[in-house]
């Protein structure tokens, strides 16, 4: 690692309406290092690699970036990726029906009278996978490759451009271990050829294998750059987690009555292929109680939510009740009609029409009960919404203020009142305070502890275990697409869940 | 809300830049009997572009409307002139027809997901066939031996004087009166309204329209019956898209039609309901348009798809889905059929005619992206 910056970002400020993603940001990249990011969700790590990358245009942002000791303008991506800035993101950008060869020079193909040469094309593609210690025919359609691979494509194409400073997102989020080990090597090649890296991971050991410096990042704030070799993963968590609100859970428990949704040994098949997904689920939701659903990723947390909503696979064997009677759920209409709810994990993509106001996203599941004669009657309407957005506390200009230019927070409750006016027996919450400020998310728990308090049955999904345990009366871990596990709120810890979610409960005390 | 006022600002300069060059150039464009004509023709185009907003609320699209009116007139006409048919049976039938048909393609588009785009393309072959078919290439009146009767007298038949006055009279009560109730109903919940002043003025300048546009046909022959058909249509569309939980469906599709989904929107439903009001919305077009030409011939409805594509486009509505109203459609409508009007006046060439439409269509949709940016 030498001493020289290559790319520097002082005091950059990014606000997105009125909340602040990076508060006065200072990070600085030195040629030959890999310099790894750290942070919670929401931390900012990803707007600030996209103020680096250009996505987020100058001007949209205060501060100032430097490239080579000069303030950089960049307008667009190509800007960056012209001063040398390439940028791996989370979300691939292959074509899965184009060769690896093509894919890796998609808009700068060798030509020959203005014909392309496939010839070169392919040895240089080859030479470039060898280069990069890659072992993959170039003429393979990407669609064909493993995921693993695919990033290491994408990876190759980045390093063909010859870039002077390499970001990227979470790379081996969806890799395998001998993956991971390939990625890294790789990695660790471009710093030996003096280019810097970004390194985004949630894995510590994985940064701490490759990492120079460490810059921790918290709720929009830098909490120090360390060097690598002077610190340990204590160090780093104690610097990302903090001090923080939002390990108050405010649960407060109420006399659970009956039994408001029942599974009994169900078995459902995925869409596509047909497999089983889920194998023999049993659980139980009673009134005035928060069932807690944990799992990994691709543990069945998700599916199991959409599917009771009549959203994903069909139903090989096993019965659903809800309020004691079956429930009959063909689309997410019908199960609104009997009184099960959900909101969903992604509420851009599956929660809110953006450009619209709060009162017709909120009003937006329950129009057919607003209705006077043909007309939706709007003076009930917007009392509804009235009451809504001030019971949820939703901070917006007016009920006509369009949701998508609200915070994570306001959109999150939107979507809660618009499930809330359909007065729901059972609402089904995936991941209800990803993403949102910590505010908001106690505002969240605290909507929780009323919906319980007046009778409704909450069945909660959370990837954090320690929202899990906090707000959580009964906590059921599934593990790869079973029921790994049930606790009582007394008897769960942090590591027997983990074990429950891992398929490692040991089925004594 | 800049950004709104510059869009709708530079919508109406262009609106009065096209009027200011057709009087300039021939000044019988403000002549009472043109603004008349002038009326029914947008009266005609704008009830295919109300029909085809409800189609593009949700993000769909239908190419077949075209060929559809030129289907429907030519069934109608072909009923009440070779089949001694009494013309409302004949137009009843008509009507009816289109709109299974259109609920069939709906259907398909629904739930088979044939997109929209290819399903009307389809159809607007299919019904440009049918329609020669039915029509065996020949001119078909709509009316027996230079007679009338309710088909003809669509685009024929003009409000006596004093009729006209009681019309706009009762049409500007009802409308002060819903701004009033409106206004009250946002009081009473503690909303923000505008000044009363600003609200009295707008009423009073919309007043003074409705009394114009009354004067000025008056001065002619009177109100003609297509433009009454007109508002009455724009009335029901306007209510249909606002105000019902099926309109409100539509803009959630075309705003996000997976959070629709999972919110309980009728998706399917829905779509199939806006192509079957797109039927009903087709045949009265093809009556109207069939009527204006008096017969039925091959070219009736030809390229009319278009014309109503642009009129929602220059009056604001997205092809994407989810943002459109219906007074910016009409805007969008007066603005095709003053172009259409003065050109022909002008004794342009079909050619040109051709050209100015297809580069008006353009520059809409590129001034609605540059306009829209931010937004």
């Amino acid at each position: 690692m030498s001493e020289r910056i290559v790319l520097e970002a002082r005091d950059v400020v990014k606000r997105f309406g009125a909340v602040t993603a990076l508060g006065g940001v200072s990070f600085d990249l030195r040629a030959g290092e890999v310099h790894a990011l750290c942070g919670e969700n929401g931390a900012g790590k990803s707007t600030l690699i996209k103020l680096l990358a250009g996505v987020h245009p100058h001007g949209s942002y205060e501060g100032e970036i430097q490239v080579d000791g000069k303030t950089a303008e960049f307008h667009s991506t190509r800007d960056a990726e012209r001063a040398g800035i390439a940028i791996i993101h989370q979300e691939l950008a292959l074509f899965p029906d184009m060769t690896v060869g093509e894919n890796l020079f998609l808009g700068t193909f060798p030509q020959r009278f203005g014909r392309i040469d496939w010839d070169r094309v392919y040895a240089q593609s080859a030479a470039t996978l060898a280069d990069c210690g890659i072992q993959l025919d170039p003429a393979v359609r990407v669609g064909d490759l493993g995921l693993g691979q695919q990033q290491l494509v994408e990876i190759a194409r980045a390093v063909g451009r010859k870039p002077q400073v390499l970001v990227l997102d979470e790379p081996t989020a969806a890799l395998a271990r001998h993956e991971t080990d390939t990625l890294l090597d790789l990695v660790r090649r471009l710093r030996s050829r003096n280019v810097a890296c970004v390194f985004i991971s949630h894995k510590l050991d994985e940064v701490f294998a490759i990492a120079d410096r460490i810059t921790v990042l918290r709720d929009g704030c830098a909490q120090g750059t360390l060097t690598a070799a002077e610190t340990d993963a204590s160090e780093i968590i104690r610097r990302m987690v903090g001090r923080r609100i939002e390990d108050h859970y405010p649960r407060r428990q109420s006399t659970p009555g009956r039994t408001l949704l029942a599974l009994r040994g169900v078995d459902v098949k995925a869409p596509g292929d047909g497999a089983l997904a889920l194998h023999g689920i049993e659980l139980e939701a009673r009134a005035g109680e928060v069932l807690g659903i944990g799992g990994l990723m691709g543990a069945g947390r998700t599916e199991l939510l959409l599917h009771l909503m009549g959203l994903w696979g069909t139903r090989a064997r096993g019965a659903v009740e809800l309020n004691g009677r079956p429930l009959l759920a063909r689309n997410p209409r019908e199960a609104l009609a009997q009184g099960l709810a959900l909101v969903t994990e992604d509420r851009k993509r599956f929660g809110l029409v953006a450009q619209q106001g709060v009162t017709f996203n909120v009003s937006l599941s329950s129009l057919r009960s607003l209705r006077r004669g043909f007309f939706v009657d709007r003076d009930r309407e917007a009392g509804h919404a009235k009451s809504i957005v001030e019971e949820l506390r939703i901070k917006a200009q007016g009920l006509e203020q369009p949701v998508g230019t609200l915070s994570g927070g306001n959109q999150q409750k939107v979507v809660l009142g618009k499930m809330l006016l359909t007065q729901p027996k059972v609402l089904l919450l995936d991941e209800p305070t990803r993403g949102i400020d910590v505010g908001a998310k106690l505002e969240v728990y605290e909507l929780i502890n009323r919906l319980t308090a007046a009778g409704q049955a909450i069945v909660l999904v959370s990837s954090e275990l320690g929202e899990l345990l906090g707000m959580s009366d009964r906590i059921v871990m599934l593990c790869a697409g079973r029921i790994g596990g049930t606790f009582d709120r007394s008897e769960a810890t942090q590591e027997r869940l983990l074990a429950a979610a891992m398929g490692r409960l040991e089925r004594a005390a | 809300m800049n950004r709104f006022a510059t869009r709708e600002l530079s919508m109406l300069v262009a609106l009065l830049a096209i009027w200011a060059f057709f009087a300039w150039q021939e000044p019988v464009f403000l002549s009472a009997r043109n603004l008349s004509l002038l009326s029914v023709e947008l009266a005609v185009t704008a009830v295919l572009a109300l029909g085809m907003l409800v189609v593009l609320l949700p993000g769909q699209i239908d190419l077949s409307a075209g060929s559809g009116v030129g289907l429907a007139g030519a069934v109608a006409a072909v009923l009440v002139f070779w089949h001694d048919v009494p013309a409302p049976v004949a137009l009843l039938i008509a009507a009816l027809g289109a709109v299974l048909v259109w609920s069939a393609m709906g259907a398909l588009i629904a739930i088979e997901r044939i997109p929209a785009f290819i399903m009307t393309l389809g159809g607007l072959l299919v019904f440009r066939g049918l329609h020669w078919l039915v029509i065996e290439n020949q001119t078909v009146p709509v009316v027996v031996g230079g007679g009338q009767n309710v088909y003809s007298l669509l685009t024929t038949y003009y409000l006596p004087v004093v009729a006209g006055y009681a019309l706009a009279g009762l049409a500007v009560v009802a409308i002060v009166a819903s701004a009033l109730a409106a206004r009250r109903r946002r009081q009473s919940y503690g909303f923000a309204v505008d000044d009363g002043e600003i609200t009295f003025l707008q009423l009073f300048a919309l007043a003074q329209m409705v009394f114009l546009v009354v004067i000025v046909t008056n001065g002619y022959r009177g109100v003609p019956i297509a433009l009454v058909i007109l508002g009455l249509v724009a009335v029901l569309v306007h209510q249909l898209v606002t105000n019902t939980p099926f309109g409100r469906y539509l803009y959630a599709i075309g705003g996000n039609e997976e959070a629709a989904v999972v919110s309980g929107v009728p998706v399917r439903n829905a779509i199939i309901g806006a192509y079957a009001l797109m039927g009903g919305v087709v045949a009265l077009t093809g009556f109207m348009q069939t009527a204006y030409s008096g017969a039925s011939t091959s070219t009736v409805g030809s390229l009319m798809e278009l014309d109503a594509v642009a009129a929602c486009v220059i009056g604001g509505t997205s092809l994407r889905g989810g943002r459109g109203t219906v007074l910016g459609v009409l805007f969008g409508a007066l603005i095709m059929a003053s172009l259409l009007n003065g050109m022909t006046l002008m004794a342009v060439s079909p050619e040109a005619k051709y050209i100015a439409r297809g580069s008006v269509l353009a520059l809409a949709v590129w001034l609605d992206l540059r306009l829209g940016k931010d937004r």
